[in-house]
């Protein structure tokens, strides 16, 4: 699937995003996804607070327009790492063997991501990309953003796909105006 | 006029009318001017049929299991348990905290079983929130039906919203009655072990491992006075999912995609279980009550006494079986989720049943992995068909006899008097490993070693290290003390005991209020016991630093040394033993007395 993951610290001054190689292959400039694009925060008419808990997120859904910009402060106040990810149900579940991979070779554990690993490792079948997204993984106690221009999208959620998370119920709905 | 009574009145004759119709006699009832909210529960004979099969049984609330009891974190509840059999019983909540006679464990904490015809009123504040259950802890009652789950709800509301919510009482059943069990045990302690080796056996472990290696191993045994197969003492159960056989199939319906959340009891007398949902992986959020944070498994290990709560979302129309294998693969307990009633998934073919080694006796060599090494293809040399026997990943230069650790072998984790030295002699060492070691693609025919579920490669079955509690240990002191708790059996004569004493001629365990300990546990036996300590959580030392796991049974495997750390913080003498039912009637069972409060602040002045 067309996700990659954009990996958020405190500074998010460098934001690190991994897709997965064959994403990278077949879309090689910053195509938009089916359901929209990163787009720069001046863009942006509106600032959405999303705060994160273990394992939830709140709000649990965000109205939005087709066509609108959305600035999302995305805010960890759990004590585990947390993902914010755009995405259609089926994304989440190809992005969820994604971050399996990605958990059993130690760039994310359940607090923390290994930036070493996560640069070394291309053996997981992903490497680091551009910043186009959709996604965002912040360690507990930060705080990142994602700027976003959504698209029509029958049903659009955000979800964190680490290991166990998305069945506890860590997933929230785009209405769409 | 006094309310209360009339109020209690009503209810008991409510329940004695449900009672005698034999169908439920659990009423919740909230008196108008308290927040205490009102139970009865009758004891009572009955019978219950288990896939067309009617047997005997001794129930709470009229069924097996015993009605769920769903509470809430912070209220105060009253159960009048109501003793209708012609023996005395009692009633234990299992994992929760509360004053010790309210424990319900005779003998203990000033509580006294209640004697036919009587009426015991327990009364206590809920401390916690979780998944837990209540059982008899009466003459061998609980095999016969006495068993339950309760579910506390959080009283800040759950944090995982799950839009289905089951409760899953795993058991065993026997239609014998246990006094009869504990008597053929103790007559002949390898009455239920229809696995035993045979000659035949022999035979072709001669022609495998050779003459010598084959006569050593059973030399090895022989002198433990222990047999490889006895991984459970009891078979020929019927292994119930809430009271229903695998024909009877109980079934919880989803609807594809939504949050299945299984609240899973190990309620068996006897029995651990390798527990999964082919197709589906289970995330773990709660251990024993107390929330993890989530791991994701295909499968877990599942001791007696032990609770686990897992969401689940199935995502296709279909059935999902809910498999049970109980570990020694007599038989299996089996459910069905599915998105409509009287659907079945397949039924998975039982997998080999472990066969148990020296190196689960703690008498392999210093310096290896007795979990994660095939024993028997290092002993004994490699059998060509043994899937399991992943030679890449054992360490050669560990298998030096220079490099064993003879302090592991015996003098610390064994006793002597039962072991003999001639067992730990060279022959059970031998290291005919195969030139060139080769990987079988057939699957293995017999797992190996007591942590050995059998699991496909690929699949993640729970390990204890994975557990790490959602919220960091409430007391970071180190322990102060150290006490050791020896698990000691002679199968041969089915005693078993801990620190060498059976109950009745124990030597008690006494801590002080408040004081911080480590009690670790030494398994000089070669089967698992599942530890539980009543009134109190330990903490399990499993390598999660600030966040260990906080349990009410800890597992410890056939010949290991597990420990855990306990704050000493309720008052009173609790039970501590053995939860497989036969051990705990056997003697494994002692008193872990916590001093009164006064004693500290005396101490302090």
């Amino acid at each position: 699937m067309f996700r990659s993951l954009v990996v958020a610290s405190a500074l998010a001054a460098i934001p690190f995003v991994v897709v997965p190689l064959s994403a990278a292959s077949a879309a090689p400039g910053h195509a938009p996804l089916p359901f929209g694009q990163a787009v720069p925060a001046s863009q942006a008419k509106r600032t959405v607070t999303i705060t994160m808990k273990d394992s939830l997120y709140e709000p649990k859904s965000v109205t939005v327009k087709a066509g609108e910009v959305v600035r999302f402060v995305i805010v960890n106040k759990g004590e585990l790492l947390h993902e914010f990810a755009l995405g259609r149900p089926e994304d989440h579940v190809e992005h969820q063997k994604m971050m399996a991979t990605m958990m059993d070779h130690g760039m994310i554990t359940a607090t923390a991501i290994d930036r070493e690993k996560m640069k070394m490792d291309h053996g997981a079948g992903m490497h680091s990309h551009g910043p186009e997204s959709g996604s965002v993984l912040v360690e507990p106690g930060k705080r990142a953003e994602l700027t976003w221009k959504f698209a029509q999208t029958a049903t659009l959620q955000f979800a964190c796909t680490i290991p166990g998370h998305y069945e506890l119920g860590m997933v929230g709905e785009f209405r769409f105006q | 006029m006094d309310t209360i009574l009339n109020r209690r009145t009503a209810l008991k004759l409510a329940a004695g009318a449900a009672g005698a119709a034999g169908i439920y006699a659990v009423y919740p009832g909230r008196r108008a001017f308290a927040a205490a909210s009102e139970y009865n529960l009758a004891v009572e004979k009955g019978r219950i049929t288990v896939d067309g099969i009617s047997s005997r049984a001794k129930m709470m609330g009229g069924s097996v299991p015993a009605p769920t009891l769903r509470w809430r974190e912070g209220e105060e509840v009253v159960i009048y348990a109501t003793n209708r059999m012609d023996e005395p019983t009692s009633i234990h909540w299992h994992g929760l905290l509360l004053v010790g006679v309210m424990d319900g464990a005779p003998g203990f904490n000033g509580y006294v079983a209640i004697q036919p015809g009587e009426t015991y009123t327990y009364r206590f504040r809920l401390r916690q929130s979780g998944t837990y259950w209540y059982h008899s802890h009466s003459a061998m009652q609980e095999q016969m039906g006495m068993y339950g789950a309760i579910v506390i709800a959080p009283k800040n509301g759950e944090k995982a919203a799950a839009d289905r919510d089951y409760v899953v009482v795993l058991s065993d059943h026997t239609r014998e009655d246990p006094r009869r069990v504990f008597a053929n045990l103790k007559a002949d302690p390898g009455y239920y072990n229809r696995g035993k080796r045979t000659l035949m056996d022999f035979f072709r472990d001669t022609k495998r491992d050779g003459l010598d290696a084959t006569l050593k191993d059973r030399q090895d045994w022989a002198e433990m006075r222990m047999d490889p197969t006895d991984l459970a003492d009891v078979t020929g159960y019927a292994f119930l999912v809430n009271g229903k056989g695998p024909e009877d199939n109980w079934t919880a319906l989803f609807a594809p995609g939504e949050r299945v959340r299984l609240r899973i009891v190990n309620a068996s007398a006897m029995s651990f279980f390798d527990v999964r949902i082919p197709g589906l992986p289970m995330t773990i959020m709660a251990a024993d009550g107390q929330d993890v944070q989530p791991v994701r498994v295909d499968e877990f290990r599942f001791g007696v006494g032990e609770t686990y709560d897992v969401m689940v979302m199935p995502r296709e129309d279909r059935a999902y079986t809910f498999f049970a294998e109980p570990i020694d693969r007599s038989g299996y307990a089996r459910a069905t989720l599915a998105p409509r009633a009287g659907m079945a998934g397949e039924i998975p073919a039982l997998r080999p049943r472990t066969v148990l080694t020296m190196a689960d006796m703690g008498m392999a060599h210093g310096g290896m992995d007795h979990g994660g090494m095939d024993h028997s293809s290092m002993g004994h040399g490699a059998p060509a068909d043994a899937g399991k026997a992943d030679h890449s990943t054992m360490d050669h230069s560990k298998m030096g006899h220079d490099k064993m650790d003879h302090s592991k072998m015996g003098h610390d984790k064994m006793d002597h008097s039962k072991m003999g030295h001639g067992g730990m002699q060279q022959g059970g060492m031998q290291h005919a490993m195969p030139a060139s070691p080769s990987k079988s693609s057939t699957p293995p025919d017999r797992a190996v070693g007591w942590g050995d579920a059998g699991t496909r490669p690929g699949e993640k079955a729970l390990a204890y290290a994975d557990l790490r509690s959602a919220r960091k240990n409430d007391d970071a002191r180190a322990p102060t003390q150290e006490i050791e708790v020896r698990l000691n059996g002679i199968m041969e004569r089915y005693m078993w005991n801990i620190n060498g004493r059976p109950f009745g001629h124990d030597e008690a365990i006494r801590v002080k209020y408040g004081e911080r300990v480590r009690i670790r546990y030494v398994n000089t036996t070669m089967m698992a016991h599942p530890m539980h300590l009543h009134g109190m959580f330990v903490e399990l030392e499993n390598g999660q630093g600030e966040r260990m796991p906080r349990k009410h049974v800890t597992i410890v495997p056939p010949g290991q040394e597990v420990s855990v750390i306990l704050t000493a913080d309720e008052p009173g003498e609790w039970p501590f033993h053995c939860h497989l039912l036969y051990h705990m009637e056997a003697g494994m069972m002692t008193r872990f007395v916590v001093g009164p409060k006064e004693e500290r602040k005396a101490e302090a002045k």
